[in-house]
């Protein structure tokens, strides 16, 4: 399937570069943070940023609608990946969700964020109804705690939560009557009740309770979050510098290139860096949500909505995550934190949102 | 736009999408301000905790001040000593390292993970010390192999040495570590645990100024403690050097003549009161306590029936015996008792008080008066001046001649002896004074209790013909006299004709054939005392002496050089040496004939 000339030319070339230059920015950081490590991997994240345009090419090649509508044997391939890989594949760092391709290793949980937002824009795309009924509400409950749990058993927490926004996005743009806000929150209650007492894992129960008081065990888990909040604080209004970061370059911060890469930004150039990035994100989430009104169906607003909501949470959660207003849960900063997974996922995301609205007029 | 009922109306959804992108805008406004909390209020504060987080500071040890002779000999110095740390993050196998460390060390793996377990709370990126004290030879073969064991650290620091090893030990006393009160109750002085302090001697008495200021380098370090840099480095001030009074020659002659046997010497400088001399016996090497005693070996110095940490010149109390007797003379003929021909018929024995006493010399001496009195030590004579004069006469002379009390030297430690009085037993013992006592003490024996030191001022009081001299052993700090500024002398307690009668019969004892001719040297001029001490009670030594048995007494000599304008005292003290004539007296005599010998070089 070729792209015609037309379509081409309504592609938002903005969105795409907002997207690049955060990308681009990351490689600086994750250079300035890992430099003196043996893996070179800003030179890494360059190859993923460079798969993911492709990633993205592909996407916007085929017509959302043929996803939306295919949509449903993906669920069930990635629902049998997941399954699959809980079982078979190798343990790394802790958590059994890589699949090997070469050198690089792809997490199948990412991927499954995709799906569900294909899937739930196929389940919403004929809703018409002002409120969601419970009828739908729970197809579309059960539709993502398959994947869900599965994803929990791995376990992965941090893209767990992600799957928060999707659901939640769904939810509120179909439409939640008081009674079913109440409801929700009662479910997720007794929800949060039960996984702490015997979902989560003793390391996961002493993140959150790290979170209230991380002075607790400076050596432990409250290790993270005081490091990266001191790399933030004494970064000041204009940082120290790139490259002149005590808490990372000394290696004090923890995951710097990854989960913290945003607390390096905030140390090496202090608030202004903080501030630019912020606003760089703020437009790209302007343009993302806002792209809402360019849709040309259900289906579309549904998409747009979904993928904007989960580069936004991710994004949310990241940054507060990272100066100690969220429980260290492994979120990592959409485009900027190195890792090939999460990158092409969120690009993927970027990818459906440029497919909607290159197609607003296309009357195929 | 045609056709744009194909268009669904999606307005509602739309509409939602758009209030929830308000509700994230709104929630990045407020991120942001949190980071302006963070970054722009809470900056100092955070900046601050950077800091600390990436130096470290580590303490360089300041060298204790020198301790030198009147000549400038190092009595007391420094050297580089090696100690061995263990950083136990950067163990490779972790326990199983053990057994190479402690084989490449020399120390037992028990050893080590005894060590290794005290410091279980301190941060594994802390070093441990494990083995310290070494020499630079010694740390040849660990430096050597180095790099097989990353987890050691190699580190040199200033240590106290005393080159001379034993010279002088009591004198300059030893270190020890500082106890966790001492470095609380010193903040000011910058002390940390682990430090060493004085303990005995002038390393206790001037502490303060031989301590340096200890120099810090802050080092910047990452998360796991490994060195990156420094980052200003505060050099350390060493300890101020002290210099002594004492004679390193006369000295190590003083320790050489005491040999294995035990007792005190002392020689000072009657004219300022400065200290040549201060050996006691049997002594021990102060280096001992820096590169840490084995268990053993300090059970044995502690338990030692001779304690050989006892300083015995400044805190052995012995009887004077017959030394005792140039007090009796000075007062028996200063309050008119006796005057220089009065003379006393020695037979032999005497009977005072329904009490026969003998004199050492069974034979008598004949009619005496009082210089020759003291030149033979006759008992017989002083054991009558005693029956004249009573208790209260004599207790107030021996009081103003410096005994019962401290002579104020300048190391830690000093006993003040005793002077027993009518008074002080009635005080400590509730009941009167008998007569017959102050016979005992009238040849200095009974409860009189002296030092050697005490003894030794005594005499330079004589030899100043009355005015007191204050013992001390530091000549300067740091350029300074410390001793410049003199106790305004008291005006004599005798008068000066007294003291020369004294010094007459103290002349003839060594120069004339008397007890104290052993120390005479040709051309000195010397004037001196000698006295024999009964260690046991005066009934059993008269039994001892009626079977013929040898009876073990303390020996004595004390006296002066030369008889005008005297230049140095001698006293000596020998334990169970027998008369003070044949032992004492010859020690003395030979620091004497060296102290001669160096003043004419």
């Amino acid at each position: 399937m070729m792209i015609d000339r037309r379509l081409f030319q309504e592609i938002d070339w903005i969105l795409i570069g907002l997207v690049l230059l955060l990308s681009f920015l990351g490689v600086f950081f994750i250079y300035s943070s890992s430099h003196f490590l043996a893996t070179s991997y800003y030179l890494r994240q360059l190859i993923w940023v460079g798969v993911s345009l492709v990633a993205v090419f592909i996407v916007i090649a085929v017509d959302y609608k043929f996803l939306v509508s295919f949509s449903i044997y993906l669920y069930f391939l990635i629902v049998a990946v997941l399954a699959g890989t809980l079982f078979f594949v190798r343990l790394i760092a802790g958590t059994k969700s890589w699949v090997r391709f070469g050198i690089f290793q792809i997490q199948p949980s990412e991927m499954a964020k995709v799906v569900l937002i294909l899937v739930f824009a196929r389940l919403f795309a004929e809703y018409k109804g002002r409120y969601l009924n419970t009828q739908s509400g729970g197809l579309a409950l059960l539709t993502a705690a398959v994947p869900l749990v599965l994803i929990m058993l791995q376990p992965d927490l941090g893209t767990a939560l992600t799957f928060v926004a999707i659901v939640g996005g769904a939810l509120i743009l179909a439409g939640l009557k008081k009674k079913t806000i109440l409801i929700l929150l009662v479910l997720s209650l007794i929800m949060g009740v039960g996984g702490w007492n015997f979902g989560l894992k003793g390391y996961q129960k002493r993140r959150l309770t790290t979170l209230l008081n991380p002075r607790e065990d400076p050596r432990g888990a409250g290790y993270q979050i005081n490091q990266s909040k001191i790399a933030i604080g004494s970064g000041g209004l204009a940082g120290k510098g790139f490259m002149k970061g005590s808490q990372s370059q000394l290696r004090f911060l923890p995951a710097r290139h990854t989960d913290f890469i945003f607390s390096v930004i905030g140390e090496e150039f202090g608030f202004l860096g903080v501030f630019i990035i912020i606003l760089l994100y703020f437009l790209l989430l302007a343009r993302m949500f806002l792209s809402v009104a360019k849709a040309r169906d259900r289906a579309g607003v549904y998409i747009i909505f979904m993928a904007s909501m989960l580069i936004a949470f991710q994004f949310l959660i990241n940054i507060l995550m990272i100066i100690g207003l969220f429980p260290v849960t492994g979120v990592p900063l959409p485009f900027l934190s190195y890792g090939g997974s999460s990158l092409i996922s969120n690009y993927i995301a970027c990818g459906l949102i440029l497919n909607v609205k290159m197609r607003r007029f296309a009357n195929v | 736009m045609p056709g744009d009922k194909i268009y669904e109306d999606l307005s509602v959804v739309v509409r939602r999408a758009n209030t929830v992108f308000y509700v994230v805008a709104v929630l990045v406004f407020l991120t942001l301000s949190y980071y302006w909390k963070v970054q722009i209020m809470d900056y100092k504060k955070f900046w601050d905790l950077a800091e600390a987080n990436r130096t470290r500071t580590r303490v360089l040890s300041a060298p204790r001040g020198l301790v030198r002779d009147r000549r400038g000999v190092i009595l007391a110095d420094n050297k580089a000593s090696f100690k061995v740390s263990l950083v136990r993050e950067n163990l490779k196998k972790g326990t199983a390292s053990y057994a190479p460390i402690s084989a490449l060390l020399g120390i037992t793996e028990e050893e080590l993970r005894s060590r290794v377990e005290r410091y279980k709370n301190v941060p594994l990126f802390e070093p441990v010390v494990i083995k310290d004290g070494l020499e630079p030879e010694e740390i040849a073969p660990i430096e050597a192999r180095r790099l097989e064991f990353p987890e050691l650290d190699i580190a040199a620091e200033p240590k106290r040495s005393y080159p001379g090893k034993i010279l002088a030990a009591h004198v300059l006393g030893y270190l020890q570590e500082r106890t966790p009160e001492e470095v609380r109750d010193n903040e000011d002085w910058g002390l940390r645990l682990g430090d060493m302090g004085g303990r005995a001697g002038i390393e206790r008495q001037y502490d303060a100024l031989l301590t340096g200021q200890d120099g810090s380098v802050l080092e910047i370090v990452d998360s796991l403690g490994r060195k990156r840099g420094d980052k200003a480095t505060q050099m350390p001030t060493p300890g101020r050097d002290v210099r002594l009074s004492i004679d390193a020659r006369l000295q190590a002659k003083a320790e050489e003549l005491l040999g294995d046997r035990e007792g005190a010497v002392v020689a000072l400088d009657p004219s300022t009161g400065e200290i040549l001399v201060l050996a006691s016996s049997p002594t021990f090497d102060p280096n001992r306590f820096i590169t840490r005693f084995t268990p053993e070996e300090w059970l044995k110095l502690i338990n030692d029936p001779s304690s050989p940490l006892e300083n015995r010149a400044i805190r052995g109390l012995y009887a004077p015996g017959s030394i005792f007797k140039v007090i009796m003379a000075l007062a028996g003929l200063d309050l008119g008792y006796v005057t220089d021909q009065t003379t006393v018929y020695c037979n032999g024995s005497i009977e005072i008080y329904g009490t026969r006493r003998v004199c050492w010399f069974p034979a008598g001496h004949g009619s005496m008066n009082l210089p020759n009195a003291i030149k033979n030590s006759c008992n017989i004579y002083f054991y009558s001046l005693g029956r004249q004069m009573g208790i209260d006469p004599i207790t107030r002379a021996a009081e103003q001649m410096g005994l019962g009390r401290i002579t104020g030297l300048d190391i830690p430690g000093e006993k003040e002896g005793l002077v027993p009085g009518s008074d002080w037993k009635l005080k400590t013992q509730k009941t009167p004074w008998f007569p017959g006592e102050t016979i005992s003490v009238a040849i200095g024996q009974g409860q009189l209790q002296v030092t050697p030191l005490q003894l030794a001022a005594m005499t330079a009081m004589i030899a100043n013909r009355g005015v007191p001299t204050e013992p001390h052993l530091l000549l300067d700090a740091a350029g300074r006299r410390a001793h410049a500024a003199r106790r305004p002398a008291s005006p004599p307690p005798f008068k000066r004709s007294t003291f020369e009668s004294v010094i007459q019969g103290m002349w003839m004892s060594v120069n004339d054939g008397g007890t104290g001719q052993g120390a005479r040297v040709e051309g000195l001029n010397a004037c001196g005392k000698t006295g024999s001490t009964q260690v046991v009670s005066r009934e059993r030594a008269e039994m001892l002496a009626r079977a013929g048995k040898p009876i073990k007494t303390h020996s004595w000599f004390t006296g002066f050089a030369p008889r005008d304008n005297p230049r140095i005292v001698v006293t000596v003290l020998i334990e169970f040496g027998g008369g003070g004539g044949a032992i004492a007296g010859p020690v003395a005599g030979q620091i004497f004939s060296l102290w001669k010998d160096l003043q004419t070089k």
